[in-house]
């Protein structure tokens, strides 16, 4: 790990002052730090924004949505009973998360910049074309955990668990900078890297997350998140799925079907929710809805089992909102 | 009199002989019935509070004053000549003390070389060079600053890809050299007279040790001695390594090991890094220590290889009439292969066969022995085929197995069994499971697209262990014990089953035996692997109790003024007729005394077999729409003579089995073919059994029968035993629950996805 300076400011501005001097923020620490052990961050100034107030925990104003801090650890959403009431799915997705010890640490906002896991992005020896070099290793190489969909010059996955149950409640989020502030789509947040821009995420340089807000329509909906592993825990998905929807008298409305672990980011495809809208989410639907998200999809030599998880779990998740 | 005799033991599937040095008369075996204080007995880990209060001193453990700390520049290709190394701007670095390299390094033998820093590198993570800093970060940084020039050669790191045709050719031989062969009947013939034959092809991934604690040194000269801390299951092998590497006499080298964190094989003698440690500590006069990151562990420290085999089995008449065996090994650059035909030829008495081993050289990281290397692999070939054909011949696969089971006889080598209890393996651990239960075709499981099914699988495996072992028993004047031996506790529990035996033969409490192991000060003690410590060592603190104890029983004799005939040691007490003294009441009249007991191992019978004997069953659930496994319950049965402590013993099974749920559900390491670079080399896409992984379930049985003409403790060992056939039955229990034979370990969700593709194809 190379040397560096740090330091723990208590306000917010001076926090996204040193961010905008090229500092890089550190919260949990169980992305960043392990990034700057192999070497693949080099930061020459982190700000560690544990100290600054206000951007912990959750509330809930009926009527107005729910507000998650930024800083938040996975930890307190997973163990919220209250929380588990209002947004079911969070609680499924944590739980499957990692270990207790990096739910512990990690935060939500942390948890949603991570960087992907591929093995050649994570391997310091490979400079790979993520990492500014010329090619993909795994297209042609290793690349049983890779994408089976929207893959361009790259083809990484989307690894947190947390964003597609957030995802299923039309989660936004709220950017800082000392420039000003601005929402967006939780969903607009991610980007799949292709040409010049190599990058995995949108925010601009200098910006923070500082909340994701759950608008209360989306409340109402319930749902479900399945996740496929390699071993009974601590893995990252190889599938997983979230599915949410009203269902009423026997019919479905306001579905969504968001899948990690196929793609650059999670795959979220308008057209199969707008498929089972109305409809009674029978076999026919559901394996039509994975048709329609899985249309196109491309397998490598190792990750076509892939396809096969996805459209069981996208069947077992849909099933289970008429169950 | 000490008399050199010629002994005959086994380790690792191989049979060696050797002449050791013995000295009076081996102990005969306690009698039926006879009561024993502590051997039989469940006890606590002896240093079970050291460990779990984190006092216990590992290897990684030891900071030494002063002491600098090594990083090694590894090769970051396969297969590279090093035409120049260039120093400068590392060593100018503040804190670093100095850099070892080909050009610069002195001669040292090591494993058949005469260098540690070769000239042609020949995996991704072949040492090219080292620093000696202050401290780590600045040998880290050092690392980055060495310049090297490499010239880049053609490489192969892919099994399949070394035995074909368009690889380079990696020794002037080729890639490929035959290993071992045997023979017997005509296996030819048998396939052809047979009604149903069985052909087919298995592959077994490579599996990485992944011990707890890495490998690692730490060096201390002090310009006459030299002592190596090191984890190693071996302090006398490492001596001998460095002896070899450095020219110094044994008497100037001290090696070390007192808590070790594990080596399952791969720990077996001395490593490049304590040579590297030894070099600096010498050269700059501070204690060094060298030890291996996880990823280093995973990339330089051995590895279980990856295989590809090819069973043919014939039946008919419900019998097996052949087996023909064939078998490629991955053994990167190691210069020996792990034969996965062991239990082929040993295992049953199957009248045609003919076993093929060979050895396939890559530029991947090299084999080391890995808990039951070649048995591991083959076992999940061979019990999987023999699953096969029963299903093909119709006939219950645990039936068709006790046919040809039963033999008190060695099949390979002719010789009788010293015991053997593998039927009664089989009904314990069929009782266990509900063998009865099982239906061809497996059963529904506990919810929609889930079925559930059961399989077995045989283990055989040596374990009778053999000499030279030696130790000592040590009474202090206040009757406690000190027991010393040069063995090496590897976290299998020896310290505590050997202070059982003490205490035990001695007639003392458990609590008053110490004992000092892991010194090559102590007397000799073999390498703990092989599953030989029980069984070798055990017998020789026996006979070193039993001398201590006549010793004792002599001066009490003389103390008490009472014929020693009457006099009795039970509990540290000595007790006559009428009356008990405590030890440290008779030794306190006789000033200042140090009572020596002295023990060896005598060797084997040399026209017997020693075998240790087993079977698991597994109960499993698989979810046909994902892949998933899941293990209800693993039913492990040993046949391994006299159980001196069933919690420990018990420990050693549970642990074994959860190591083989890696090896066959998720354990498997990747290399990049085009870069050669390992991709997996850490925790979180090398896939260890978490402890969500372990199944609800694992009942552990014995047969616990003195094996009496084994040793004089009728013990035998148990390190190796409980994971050589966990895979295969549960690769034989999901066959049975879906009708899909994954072929190829580990059994992960794609293998497993494709298998039942094709069942469902064909059905």
């Amino acid at each position: 790990m190379n040397a560096f300076s740090y330091a723990r400011p208590r306000a917010l501005a001076e926090a996204l002052r040193m961010l905008r001097n090229g500092a890089v923020a550190l919260a949990g620490g169980t992305d960043l730090v392990g990034l700057m052990k192999d070497g693949l961050a080099r930061p020459t100034s982190l700000v560690d924004l544990t100290g600054i107030e206000g951007l912990r925990g959750w509330s809930h104003a009926k009527g107005r949505g729910l507000r998650i801090g930024a800083l938040t650890p996975l930890v307190e959403l997973e163990t919220s009973d209250a929380l588990a009431k209002t947004m079911p799915i969070l609680r499924e997705s944590l739980r499957d998360a990692a270990t207790v010890q990096l739910r512990t640490m990690g935060t939500v906002g942390g948890n949603l910049l991570q960087r992907n896991r591929c093995w050649y992005f994570r391997d310091e020896g490979t400079v790979c074309w993520l990492k500014g070099g010329n090619r993909c290793f795994a297209i042609d190489g290793e690349n049983r955990y890779h994408a089976i969909i929207g893959a361009s010059e790259c083809v990484i996955v989307s690894p947190s668990d947390l964003v597609p149950a957030l995802l299923a409640y039309d989660a936004e989020v709220g950017v800082t900078s000392s420039r000003g502030t601005r929402k967006m789509k939780l969903g607009d947040l991610f980007v799949t890297p292709k040409g010049r821009d190599r990058r995995e995420h949108a925010l601009r340089p200098g910006e923070l997350i500082t909340e994701v807000r759950v608008p209360e329509a989306a409340l109402a909906r319930r749902g479900t998140y399945l996740k496929a592993m390699d071993r009974k825990a601590w893995s990252f998905a190889l599938v997983s799925v979230a599915a949410a929807a009203r269902v009423e008298r026997g019919v479905a409305r306001d579905v969504r079907l968001i899948v990690g672990g196929i793609a650059p980011v999670p795959w979220r495809v308008v057209a199969a929710e707008k498929g089972l809208e109305g409809s009674a989410l029978d076999e026919a639907a559901c394996a039509d809805a994975a048709d329609r998200l899985l249309a196109g999809a491309t397998p490598l030599r190792d990750n076509g089992y892939k396809v096969t998880l996805a459209r069981e779990l996208i069947r077992r998740a849909l099933r289970s909102l008429v169950a | 009199m000490p008399r050199v005799v010629k002994s005959r033991e086994e380790f690792e599937g191989e049979i060696f002989e050797s002449l050791v040095l013995v000295e009076g008369k081996d102990l005969p075996v306690a009698r039926a019935g006879t009561e024993f204080t502590e051997i039989g007995k469940s006890r606590r880990r002896v240093d079970g509070a050291q460990r779990v209060t984190g006092r216990a001193r590992y290897t990684q453990d030891v900071y030494l004053p002063g002491m600098l700390h090594v990083r090694v520049l590894r090769s970051p290709y396969p297969r590279a000549r090093v035409r120049r190394i260039d120093t400068k701007k590392a060593e100018a670095l503040p804190g670093v003390r100095d850099v070892l390299h080909r050009f610069n390094a002195p001669k040292a033998a090591f494993r058949g070389e005469d260098t540690i820093f070769r000239e042609e590198v020949r995996f991704v993570g072949d040492e090219v060079a080292a620093v000696a800093a202050d401290d780590e970060q600045t040998a880290v940084e050092a690392l980055r600053l060495i310049e090297v020039d490499y010239e880049l050669l053609p490489h192969v790191v892919d099994l399949e890809e070394a035995i074909g045709d368009v690889a380079p050719r990696l020794d002037t031989d080729g890639n490929v050299a035959e290993a071992a062969t045997h023979k017997r009947g005509d296996a030819k013939r048998g396939l052809k007279e047979a009604d149903f034959v069985i052909d087919a092809t298995y592959r077994t991934s490579t599996q990485l040790h992944n011990s707890l604690e890495t490998h690692g040194a730490v060096a201390a000269w002090d310009g006459e001695q030299l002592t190596v801390y090191e984890s190693t299951q071996h302090v006398f092998g490492v001596r001998t390594g460095l002896r070899a590497a450095l020219k110094l006499p044994f008497s100037k080298i001290r090696v070390l090991c007192d808590y070790m964190g594990g080596g399952f094989g791969s720990k077996g003698g001395v490593g490049k890094y304590s040579i590297i440690a030894s070099l600096f500590t010498m050269r700059l006069g501070r204690p060094v220590r060298c030890v291996l990151t996880r990823e280093e562990e995973n990339i330089a420290a051995g590895n279980r290889s990856a295989t590809l085999q090819q069973m043919r089995l014939g039946g008919k008449d419900g019998r097996i009439t052949a087996l023909e065996h064939t078998s490629w090994a991955n053994v990167g650059q190691g210069k020996w292969v792990a034969n996965p035909t062991g239990p082929t030829n040993t295992l049953y008495d199957i009248a045609n066969l003919s076993s093929k081993s060979y050895k396939v050289v890559t530029n991947a990281g090299s084999l080391a022995a890995f808990r039951a290397p070649g048995y591991v692999e083959g076992t999940f070939a061979l019990e999987s085929a023999i699953d096969e054909l029963a299903l093909k011949m119709g006939v219950d696969p645990l039936v068709l197995r006790r046919k040809h089971a039963a033999s008190p006889k060695d099949p390979m080598v002719g010789k009788r069994y010293s015991d053997k209890h593998l039927i009664e393996c089989y009904r314990i651990g069929a009782a266990e499971i509900g063998w009865q239960r099982r239906r061809s075709g497996g059963v529904r499981g506990s919810g929609p697209h889930r079925r559930r099914g059961i399989g077995m699988a045989t283990q055989i495996w040596g374990g009778g262990g053999g000499p030279p072992a030696y130790a000592t028993v040590h009474v202090n004047p206040d009757g406690t014990i000190v027991l010393t031996t040069g063995s090496q506790d590897i976290g299998t529990g020896t310290r505590t089953v050997l202070a059982q035996i003490c205490a035990d033969e001695l007639g003392v409490d458990l609590e008053d035996v110490q004992v000092r192991l892991g010194d090559t000060d102590n007397p000799y003690g073999p390498i703990s692997a092989g599953s030989l410590t029980t069984a070798s060592v055990g017998p020789a603190v026996r006979i070193a109790a039993r001398d201590a104890r006549e010793q004792l029983l002599d001066a009490a004799a003389g103390v008490l003024e009472t014929p020693q005939a009457e006099l009795r040691l039970e509990g540290g007490v000595v007790v006559t007729k009428g009356a008990r003294t405590p030890l440290s009441e008779i030794l306190g009249k006789v000033d200042n005394n140090t009572v020596i007991g002295k023990g060896g191992r005598h060797p084997n019978d040399p026209e017997l077999s020693l075998r240790t004997f087993g079977a698991h069953f597994a109960d499993v659930e698989v979810d046909v729409r994902t892949g998933e496994i899941t293990i209800e319950h693993i039913v492990a049965v040993h046949d391994i003579g006299r159980i001196i402590n069933p919690t420990t013993a018990r420990s050693q099974v549970e642990g074994g089995v959860i190591q083989a749920l890696g090896f066959a559900l998720s354990e498997e390491r990747f290399v990049d073919r085009a870069t050669g670079r390992v991709m997996n080399a850490n925790l979180e896409n090398y896939k260890v059994p978490t402890v969500q992984d372990v199944p609800a379930k694992i009942t552990v049985k014995f047969v616990d029968r003195p094996d009496r003409k084994a040793n004089n403790l009728g013990v035998k060992g148990l390190g190796e035993p409980p994971i050589i056939p966990t895979a295969a039955a549960i690769a034989n229990a999901v066959a049975n629950a879906t009708g899909a034979r994954v072929r190829h370990a580990p059994l992960t969700r794609a293998r497993v996805l494709e298998a039942l593709a094709i069942a469902e194809a064909r059905s």
